[in-house]
C-alpha cells in the first residue's frame, strides 16, 4: 500500500515538473488586451488576434471582455492600474483618457511608433501625445451620426432633417402616423440619455450645434452657462416621453441600437459601429436606413462629438517589447481595414478612406469624411486631469433636466459653480467658429 | 501550598489559552484591523486613486465636505403689480426664490439637497455633497421597506412551509431559488422586466390590462426607482428570511400547541401567545442580519441605477472609481461603518439580544 502511494506521488511529481519544463521550453508568452465588446468590436479583435498568433508562434493573445459603458470600463482599468497589475498588457482607452492615465503607459515612440504615426489623423495623434510622449496608438475614431429610416421617410414623403426643429417635427408626424397604422411601440428618436459619458457626448452635440460652446473652452473658460445651451437642453428634455420614449433617460448605445434594429425608431443618434450591424440580414432595418450628419441648431452647422478608442501599452506589462509590437499590429493598416469592413469601425489611417473595399462596406466613410475630421472634441485636454469629474457633473446636470428633477436654468447655473469649484477656471462667453 | 499550586495551574492555563488565541488575534489584526486602520488613515488624506500625485494630510476636510449642511429660508417672490406672492400660472403653486440665490458659495459651495415647507414658509437644506446626503437617505428608505416586507413575507412563507402538507420538502427547496441566484444576475433580469417599453414584462402586463400606457420608465423616473429596487430585493431575500424564521419555528415544541388546543385557545391566540414570543430570538437574529446587510447594499443599485441614484455603498464606489478621490471614498467608508455599528448596537439593546 505504502509503496503504491510513493509510486503515485513520484509519478505526480514527474508529470508536474515535466509540464513546467515543457512550458519553459516552448517559451510561450501570453499578452492580454483589454478591449471593448460593443457590437462586433470583440469578434473582430479576436479575429485580428488569431491572425497575429498564426504569424507569431510563441505568442498567445487574449482579449479581455470589458464593460460596455465607458465609465464602468474606466473603473475597471483604474483597479488594474492601482494594483500595478501585469495581467493586462494593452488597454483600449477612450479618446478622453490620455491626459488622466498617461502616467501608467509606455511611450510608444521608444518602441518604433515614430514611423507609423504619420499615417494616422494628426488630431488624434496629438490628443494621445502627453508631454511629447505618444502614450497610445489610434485604433478607431468615432463621431456621432444621425441614423434615419429611408423607407419611412420615403413613405411619408419627408426629407432628412437638417435642424433639430425639423427632426422633432418629422419624428412626431411619422411616429403618430405609424402608431395609428398599428405599430404602437414606434418612437421618433432614440439616443443616449442615461447618466453616463454617452450623455455628455449627445448633449455636447446639441449645445455645440446650437452655438452654445463646448462646456469648457480650449482657453480654459467655463462657457456652459449661456442661453443657447439652456434652450437646447430644454428642447431635448421636451423629447423625453414624446418623440423619444420616457426610458431614453436610461439608454446607452446598445439600448438605443436594439430598439432601432427592432424597427421601432425612425431616427437614432449613434456611433458608426451600428451601421454594419443594422444591415445584417433579417433585421427590419437592413437596407432600409442611411446615415447623415446630426441636425444643426441655431449655429447653423451640425456637430458630431469626437469619439474613438486607442491602444495603450501598460507600464506594468511583463513583456513590453512584445506588447508594443502587438499594439502596433492591431492599430496597423491590415487590422483597421478588417475592422472597417466587417464592423464599420472608422479607421484612423487616412489612406483607408480611399480604399475601395472599405468604401464599399461603408459608403458613408467617404461621403461623411468631413464629419469625422471636424468632429467636436470633448473638453478633455482643457480640463485634464479632472475631465472625468467635469463630465460627470455635466451629464448629471443634463440628466436631472431630462428627468424633470430640475429646470435647465438652475441645473446649468449650479453646473457652472460646480465646474468653477472643480477646475478653478473663470467663466467666459462661448466662442465658436 | 494547595492554593498556590492551583493558582499556578490557573496561570499556566491562562498562558496556554493566550498562546492558543494568539494566531487568531494575529489573523484578525492582519485581515480586519489593519485594513480598517488603513481606511481610517486614508480618510484624513487627499489621496488620489491609481495616481502618483503626492498625498497630503488634510485633517477632517473630507468629513466636513461630506457632512456639512445648512438650512436657509427661501423668500417668497413678490409680484410687483399686486404686491402679493407670485403664483405659477400653470401649476397654481406659490413661487419662492430659487435655492441658488440663498445658499452660501464662499468658501464652499452649498447645493440644495432637498426643500421642505413649514408653516407656509419654504426652507432649503443645502449640503456640500448633496449626493451623499441623498444616498444615506436612499439607503435608509431602502433598508426600512425591504427589511419590513421581507420579514412579513418571510414569516408568512415560513408558517406555510412549516405546516404539514404533501410535497413540503420540494416546496422548501423551490422556495430558495431566488436566493440562490447571484444578485447581479437577478438585477439584470429585473432590469429587463422593468424595460421602459412594452418589451418589458411590467409595461407589457400593465398595457394589456389597461392599467398603464406601456411606457413607464421604472428605473429612470425618480418616484419609481426605489420601489423598483425594493421589489427586487424583497423578491430575492424573502427566502433567506423565511429560512431563518423556519429554523426558529421548528424549535418551538409541539406540546405547547397541543396544550393550547386543550385549553381552547384559538389559532389566532396561539400565534400571538406562543409562536411570536418564542420566535423572537430567531426573528431578532434575522432582522439584524438583514438590516446590516441592507445598509451596505451595493450590487442592485450599481447594476440597475448606476449613477442615476446612489446607495451609500455605490456612492462610495463612484467616488473612488470615477472621481478617483480615495481619501473621500475612505471617509465615506468610515461613515458607513459608523452608521452600521450604530444600528447593530441599537438592535442589540432594543431587542434584548443576549450577548453572553
Amino acid at each position: 500500500m505504502r509503496k503504491n502511494l510513493l509510486l503515485v506521488l513520484a509519478l505526480v511529481f514527474i508529470i508536474a515538473f515535466s509540464g513546467v519544463v515543457m512550458a519553459q521550453e516552448e517559451d510561450e508568452i501570453t499578452l492580454t488586451i483589454a478591449a471593448g465588446a460593443v457590437g462586433q468590436e470583440k469578434a473582430t479583435a479576436e479575429e485580428a488576434a488569431a491572425m497575429y498568433m498564426e504569424r507569431n508562434p510563441g505568442v498567445n493573445v487574449e482579449i479581455l471582455d470589458t464593460p460596455d459603458l465607458a465609465n464602468d470600463r474606466y473603473g475597471l482599468y483604474l483597479q488594474f492600474l492601482e494594483a500595478e497589475s501585469s495581467k493586462v498588457d494593452i488597454y483600449q482607452i477612450d479618446v478622453i483618457w490620455p491626459g488622466e492615465l498617461a502616467e501608467h503607459f509606455l511611450n510608444l515612440y521608444d518602441y518604433g511608433a515614430k514611423e507609423v504615426v504619420d499615417k494616422h489623423f494628426q488630431a488624434i495623434v496629438q490628443n494621445n501625445t502627453v508631454d511629447g510622449k505618444l502614450i497610445a496608438l489610434p485604433w478607431f475614431t468615432d463621431a456621432g451620426l444621425l441614423y434615419y429610416r429611408t423607407d419611412l421617410l420615403e413613405k411619408y414623403d419627408r426629407e432628412v432633417p437638417k435642424t433639430w426643429d425639423e427632426l422633432e417635427e418629422t419624428a412626431r408626424y411619422i411616429m403618430e402616423e405609424e402608431r395609428a397604422a398599428g405599430n404602437e411601440d414606434f418612437y421618433g428618436y432614440v439616443w443616449q440619455g442615461n447618466a453616463y459619458e454617452g450623455l455628455t457626448c449627445d448633449a455636447l452635440e446639441w449645445i455645440y450645434s446650437n452655438g452654445g460652446g463646448k462646456i469648457v473652452s480650449d482657453d480654459k473658460k467655463i462657457t456652459i452657462n449661456n442661453d443657447k445651451a439652456i434652450e437646447i437642453i430644454d428642447q431635448a428634455a421636451g423629447w423625453v416621453g414624446g418623440i423619444s420614449p420616457a426610458g431614453v433617460t436610461g439608454m446607452g448605445e446598445e439600448d438605443a441600437r436594439s430598439m432601432w434594429e427592432a424597427g421601432n425608431a425612425l431616427f437614432m443618434r449613434n456611433w458608426p459601429y451600428a451601421y454594419a450591424l443594422g444591415n445584417e440580414e433579417g433585421k427590419p432595418t437592413a437596407g432600409n436606413f442611411d446615415v447623415s450628419p446630426l441636425p444643426a441648431g441655431d449655429s447653423g452647422s451640425s456637430a458630431g462629438t469626437l469619439g474613438g478608442w486607442n491602444l495603450a501599452v501598460s507600464k506594468y506589462s511583463e513583456h513590453p517589447e512584445e506588447a508594443a509590437k502587438l499594439a502596433m499590429f492591431m492599430a496597423g493598416e491590415e487590422v483597421q481595414k478588417l475592422r472597417a469592413v466587417e464592423a464599420t469601425l472608422n479607421p484612423t489611417i487616412k489612406s483607408l478612406y480611399e480604399d475601395e473595399d472599405v468604401l464599399e462596406a461603408a459608403p458613408f466613410f467617404g461621403s461623411l469624411y468631413d464629419v469625422f475630421t471636424n468632429a467636436v472634441a470633448r473638453p478633455s485636454t482643457a480640463t485634464a486631469p479632472k475631465y472625468n469629474q467635469v463630465s460627470e457633473q455635466f451629464f448629471q446636470a443634463v440628466h436631472s433636466v431630462l428627468t424633470g428633477e430640475s429646470d435647465a436654468r438652475s441645473a446649468i447655473e449650479y453646473l457652472e459653480l460646480d465646474l468653477m469649484d472643480t477646475t478653478g477656471f473663470e467663466t467666459g462667453e462661448p466662442t465658436q467658429p | 501550598m494547595a492554593i498556590s499550586s492551583s493558582s499556578n495551574l490557573a496561570k499556566e492555563e491562562q498562558k496556554l489559552a493566550f498562546k492558543l488565541l494568539l494566531p487568531a488575534f494575529l489573523i484578525l489584526i492582519i485581515i480586519a484591523l489593519y485594513p480598517l486602520g488603513q481606511v481610517f488613515y486614508t480618510s484624513f488624506t487627499n489621496r488620489e486613486f491609481a495616481s502618483s500625485t503626492k498625498t497630503e494630510f488634510v485633517g477632517l476636510d473630507n468629513y466636513q465636505a461630506l457632512l456639512s449642511f445648512t438650512v436657509k429660508e427661501l423668500d417668497p417672490i413678490i409680484d410687483q403689480e399686486t404686491g402679493e406672492q407670485a403664483v405659477d400660472e400653470e401649476t397654481g403653486e406659490k413661487q419662492f426664490q430659487r435655492p441658488i440665490r440663498v445658499l452660501p458659495r464662499d468658501p464652499h459651495l452649498y447645493r440644495p439637497a432637498f426643500e421642505f415647507s413649514f408653516f407656509g414658509n419654504k426652507y432649503v437644506v443645502g449640503a456640500r455633497t448633496p449626493d451623499f446626503i441623498r444616498s444615506v437617505w436612499n439607503t435608509l428608505v431602502f433598508t426600512f421597506f425591504s427589511v419590513f416586507f421581507e420579514t412579513l413575507l418571510g414569516l408568512i412563507v415560513a408558517l406555510v412551509v412549516n405546516s404539514e402538507f404533501k410535497g413540503r420538502g420540494a416546496m422548501r427547496a423551490v422556495m430558495l431559488v431566488p436566493w440562490a441566484v447571484i444578485t447581479v444576475v437577478s438585477a439584470r433580469m429585473w432590469e429587463w422586466m422593468f424595460e421602459p417599453t412594452r418589451a418589458g414584462l411590467f409595461n407589457m402586463l400593465g398595457d394589456r390590462f389597461g392599467l398603464i400606457d406601456g411606457s413607464y420608465s421604472f428605473l429612470s423616473s425618480a418616484n419609481l426607482q426605489l420601489p423598483a429596487i425594493i421589489a427586487v430585493d424583497v423578491w430575492k431575500t424573502t427566502p433567506f428570511m423565511a429560512l431563518l424564521i423556519l429554523a426558529g419555528l421548528q424549535l418551538i415544541p409541539n406540546e405547547l400547541y397541543e396544550a393550547a388546543e386543550v385549553d381552547g385557545a384559538s389559532k389566532f391566540r396561539q400565534f400571538f401567545n406562543i409562536t411570536l414570543p418564542l420566535l423572537k430570538p430567531s426573528l431578532a437574529v434575522a432582522l439584524i442580519f438583514r438590516t446590516l446587510d441592507a445598509l451596505r447594499v451595493f450590487d442592485v443599485f450599481q447594476v440597475m441605477l448606476s449613477q442615476k441614484r446612489y446607495s451609500m455603498a455605490s456612492f462610495n464606489y463612484f467616488q473612488l472609481i470615477s472621481a478617483r478621490k480615495m481619501g473621500m471614498a475612505s471617509a465615506i467608508g468610515v461613515i458607513i461603518f459608523i452608521i452600521i455599528f450604530a444600528f447593530a448596537i441599537l438592535y442589540m439593546k432594543s431587542l434584548g439580544v443576549d450577548t453572553e
